[in-house]
């Protein structure tokens, strides 16, 4: 990638800066064609809106309402694209069966797999590891519902979120005020202090006594429970083993809406239970890990692990593979590949062209009404061009005024109402509208605006005068 | 040929539409309507305003063609998930289970389910089909070389193309983005091939047959000692791997790499529209071995119709306690892995209504457009001596008109899309599924959906503007 390209992606990473260069290009058009008396042609321009409240009102909803669809399909594809895109830096490995789906290792490759397979001095060691034990259970076995099945991540809850506290137990905050915590999961650096905080206490409770749980709110309100209610799980896929729990905190709003999540020693410990018992060993004891999260510094690193792991023999039976999260998840999402090509090449671009329809349908009878008042402005000195701009701006205004509302709009009610897009695609719960759309809306409302209205601009701008006025006499 | 029997059920289609919207002006001819109504008028003013009529009738071209395609895509994978069950079959799972991924009936002393009376026999052997079903990992190891043309292999962790061409092809080295680098096979291992298919209603394409019991045979171009699993693959699937080498679909005898193995393809299935057109099957010994899974999954038993289905069913829920398992009729299996099916209704009735909610505005644009344009006709027409809801109708008429010939173009364009094929994963909750090829169907509910979404949209865009120039005063008007 050369250094432009790199550029232009860092450009584009941020809304503010892709509307700030917008707004900025905007101004300095208007500036530039109209310099002496700009102010005045923009008046012009809203003044022409005014003039037809309801042709105006009616294709601003019309364009917010598309726009709002356009948003929420793109919203699915760019969470899915940042997800399977492949970083450079900082990077998440998933270690996992190699030829199995559901992946099923022995709980003994946890350890070796957690330090990379690594066994000499210079070989690569994961900075950070965090395993993956699924334990799908249901409240009530007589009567199974999706209502009363919950899937757990068993795990080690330090790895969940462990925040550093000092003697006292306070948070121990950086300079600039920031809570210093680790994780290894995906996104709770986004939470507020205060969930932080919660969130903490929560993972060093449940280290402290294995039966508590966390679980998601949105799972909570539908399993008809909540934080401090106690119940008992009858495991489905770790056939004769029960867990009793208890709720001791839940997520908050978010990616883990929908997640649950367990103690890792509180699964094991009831396999060695039930051994002792049966005096043989449960079903499920040798495939009870899932997966092997691995943190590595970069793609270098992660090479080296991934080399050090797959060509181990310590990993044969079963063999593993070594990826890289975006990796893992592209392919689970590759089942989707055709139902996300239609959303990307077929959905959007039609909603679109009909947006263009629209605006182009709504300027070009306002041109047609108004053919009098242009050939008044020819008469008036006006260039062809200066008409041109003049309807252009008017269809342009619109445009991204009606896209930034859409946009704002559903930022506000998606994701703060409707909890985010509930779309059953792979393993996520629910898509957020990132606040990019603050620029993606007033982006395709000027985009469309400006292909619906070229062609009504071009045909006014050719407005003949004499034509006009013989046509009047 | 499939396209020319689609073209003229649409043609039928169509035919019934204009025919009962035929009726209907007959109908409101007889009573005495139209023939008060300046319908006329209206028709006459879309040809004269044709870039207009031609830009409305567009954008609902556009919005019912998407909905057409969006549900014929559910249409299919719930076309498939019926194709799926046959009647007579009850399918076992472990007591728990709700996927075949997740079951294990490798507890208790599960053969015992042979001896139901209820399972019908064949040449005295009963249809009872053991299987073990488990997804595999392959990993896409070759792509096309965008230089040369030629399928090249990739470094293993599939980020680019590995040396080749003689002299060395510019491709070679060449990063690979946007691509896949594995996808996931299900494979079926089945005790008696034989009894399966005849339990399933499945057979092979001619030149095909099932595998043999050692479920082995020499590799092709091997060398002498090696060999190739046998399996015999579902007719998606074969056109899934075909192009990995450079085929259209693969055939009788073509060797594919599977997890640590090679594999022959002994026979095609004939399972087009049915959940087995993704699988790869084998001997039950052979996939346990390979994948590390010795214990069926599921067992799936014939009886003689859906009354004995779901008596057995019921029984086994009820009585079998070696181990305790989950049995259920077929088609109410795969009707329960209906449930992606639903969400993803759900999610496009959303999207459909919000677009409608566009159309809506849109029609009603050009409609108040309209009127405004022709306030004077509206006038003459009042002087002429027509009535308000004389005036209401008309330009309501024309609204509805509009709609029809967007949404008859529409439902058109959506036609295009049925036969297509799509990939996808039916499931009946979160976790498991099946990866699935469907084939989008486009039918008569569907057209007809979108014909009355369209005209639905064409009433509420067209009320508005029509009450507008219902309420105009003749003398305002002509003034």
């Amino acid at each position: 990638m050369s250094n432009l390209d790199a550029w232009i992606l860092w450009y584009l990473d941020s809304p503010w800066r892709v509307i700030g260069a917008a707004v900025a290009l905007l101004v300095f058009l208007l500036l530039v064609v109209y310099r002496d008396d700009w102010f005045f042609y923009a008046r012009l321009m809203l003044k022409s809106l005014r003039r037809n409240l309801v042709r105006t009102a009616l294709t601003s909803i019309a364009t917010f309402v598309l726009v709002l669809v356009v948003t929420m399909v793109w919203t699915v594809l760019y969470v899915l694209d940042r997800v399977t895109a492949e970083k450079s830096q900082d990077l998440k490995a998933i270690v996992t069966e190699r030829w199995q789906i559901p992946s099923q290792m022995p709980f003994s490759y946890a350890q070796p797999l957690s330090e990379g397979a690594a066994k000499e001095t210079n070989d690569v060691r994961p900075s950070d590891s965090m395993t993956w034990t699924f334990v799908g259970g249901t409240l009530d076995p007589a009567k199974r519902t999706r209502e009363n099945i919950v899937f757990f991540f068993a795990m080690d809850p330090a790895k969940l979120m462990r925040a550093e506290r000092d003697e006292r137990g306070n948070l121990i905050r950086t300079k600039t005020g920031k809570i210093v915590f680790n994780t290894m999961m995906d996104d709770l650096d986004q939470l507020s202090d205060s969930e932080i905080d919660l969130l903490d206490q929560a993972c060093r409770e449940m280290e402290k006594d294995r039966r508590k749980v966390v679980i998601g709110k949105e799972r909570l309100a539908q399993m008809n429970k909540k934080v401090g209610e106690r119940f008992t799980l009858h495991c489905i896929n770790y056939p004769f083993i029960e867990l009793e729990m208890e709720i001791i905190g839940e997520f908050p709003d978010g990616r883990y809406n929908q997640s649950a999540l367990m103690h890792r020693d509180y699964i094991l410990d009831a396999m060695d239970a039930w051994k002792r018992k049966n005096g043989r060993p449960h079903p499920m004891a040798e495939k009870c890990l899932n997966l092997v999260w691995l943190r590595v510094p970069d793609r270098e690193a992660f090479r080296r692990v991934a080399e050090q792991i797959e060509e181990s023999p310590d990993f044969k039976s079963p063999a593993v593979k070594c990826e890289t999260a975006s990796s893992g998840i592209a392919a689970f999402l590759d089942a989707y590949r055709d139902l996300l090509w239609g959303m990307r090449y077929l959905l959007v671009p039609a909603i679109l062209v009909t947006m263009s329809l629209v605006i182009a349908n709504a300027i070009s009878i306002s041109v047609r009404e108004r053919r009098t008042e242009m050939a008044v402005l020819k008469v008036l000195g006006y260039r062809p061009g200066q008409v041109l701009i003049l309807v252009l701006g008017e269809a342009l205004l619109l445009g991204v005024a009606a896209g930034l509302a859409s946009a704002a709009a559903s930022i506000l009610f998606i994701n703060t109402y409707l909890g985010g897009i509930k779309f059953p695609i792979a393993f996520f719960p629910a898509f957020f509208i990132p606040l990019d759309a603050l620029w993606w809306g007033p982006a395709l409302g000027a985009l469309t605006a400006f292909v619906g209205s070229i062609l009504p601009a071009w045909s006014a701008r050719q407005v003949k005068v004499a034509e006009v006025f013989s046509k009047i006499s | 040929m499939e396209f020319i029997t689609l073209a003229f059920r649409f043609a039928t289609y169509s035919l019934a539409l204009l025919f009962a919207a035929l009726l209907l002006i007959l109908g409101l001819q007889m009573v005495g309507v139209l023939k008060k109504v300046p319908f006329s008028y209206n028709i006459r003013n879309l040809f004269v305003r044709w870039r207009i009529t031609l830009m409305t009738a567009l954008a609902f071209t556009l919005v019912v063609a998407l909905m057409t395609v969006m549900l014929a895509f559910v249409n299919g994978m719930y076309k498939l998930t019926a194709s799926s069950g046959v009647p007579g079959n009850v399918i076992v799972l472990a007591d728990g289970a709700t996927d075949e991924l997740f079951s294990n009936l490798g507890f208790g002393d599960i053969k015992q389910l042979e001896f139901h009376p209820e399972i019908v026999k064949q040449d005295g052997k009963p249809l009872i089909s053991w299987e073990l079903y488990v997804v595999v990992n392959q990993p896409i190891l070759v792509r096309k070389c965008p230089k040369c043309g030629e399928l090249v292999r990739v470094n293993r962790f599939g980020e680019k193309l590995l040396e080749h061409g003689e002299p060395s092809c510019p491709g070679s080295d060449l990063p690979i983005t946007g691509t896949r680098g594995r996808r996931f096979i299900q494979v079926r291992g089945l005790e008696d091939p034989v009894i399966s298919a005849a339990v399933h209603n499945l057979d092979l394409y001619e030149g095909g047959e099932w595998f043999s019991p050692a479920c082995v045979a020499p590799l092709p171009g091997g060398r002498s000692g090696q060999f190739a699993v046998q399996a015999v693959i579902g007719e998606g699937l074969a056109r899934e791997l075909g192009p990995d080498q450079g085929k259209k679909s693969l055939e009788v005898g073509d060797v594919f790499d599977l997890g640590p193995n090679r594999w022959i393809v002994t026979g095609i299935l004939r399972s087009a529209g049915s959940t087995f057109d993704s699988e790869v099957w084998t001997k039950f010994q052979m996939a346990g071995e390979l994948f590390g899974k010795n214990t069926y999954t599921t067992c799936v038993m014939r009886t003689e119709g859906p009354e004995q289905a779901a008596a057995l069913a019921k029984d086994l829920k009820e009585n079998f306690k070696s181990p305790a398992v989950n049995a259920t009729p077929e088609p109410e299996y795969y009707a329960s892995l209906n449930s992606t099916n639903e969400q993803f209704l759900g999610a496009i009735l959303i999207v459909v209504a919000i677009m409608a909610i566009g159309g809506v505005f849109g029609i009603m644009n050009t409609m108040f457009a309209a009127i405004a344009q022709r306030t004077k006709d509206i006038g003459v027409l009042r002087i002429l001596g027509f009535a308000p809801w004389q005036i209401l109708v008309s330009f309501f008429l024309e609204a509805v008109l509009l709609a029809f010939l967007g949404g008859l173009l529409g439902c058109a364009l959506g036609l295009l899309a049925n036969g297509w094929t799509a990939s996808s994963i039916i499931a009946s909750g979160p976790g498991g599924g099946k990866s699935v090829v469907l084939k989008l169907v486009v039918d008569g509910p569907i057209l007809l959906s979108g014909m009355v979404f369209s005209l639905v949209m064409g009433c509420l865009g067209g009320l508005l503007p029509a009450l507008s120039a219902m309420r105009l005063k003749p003398l305002d008007a002509v003034r």
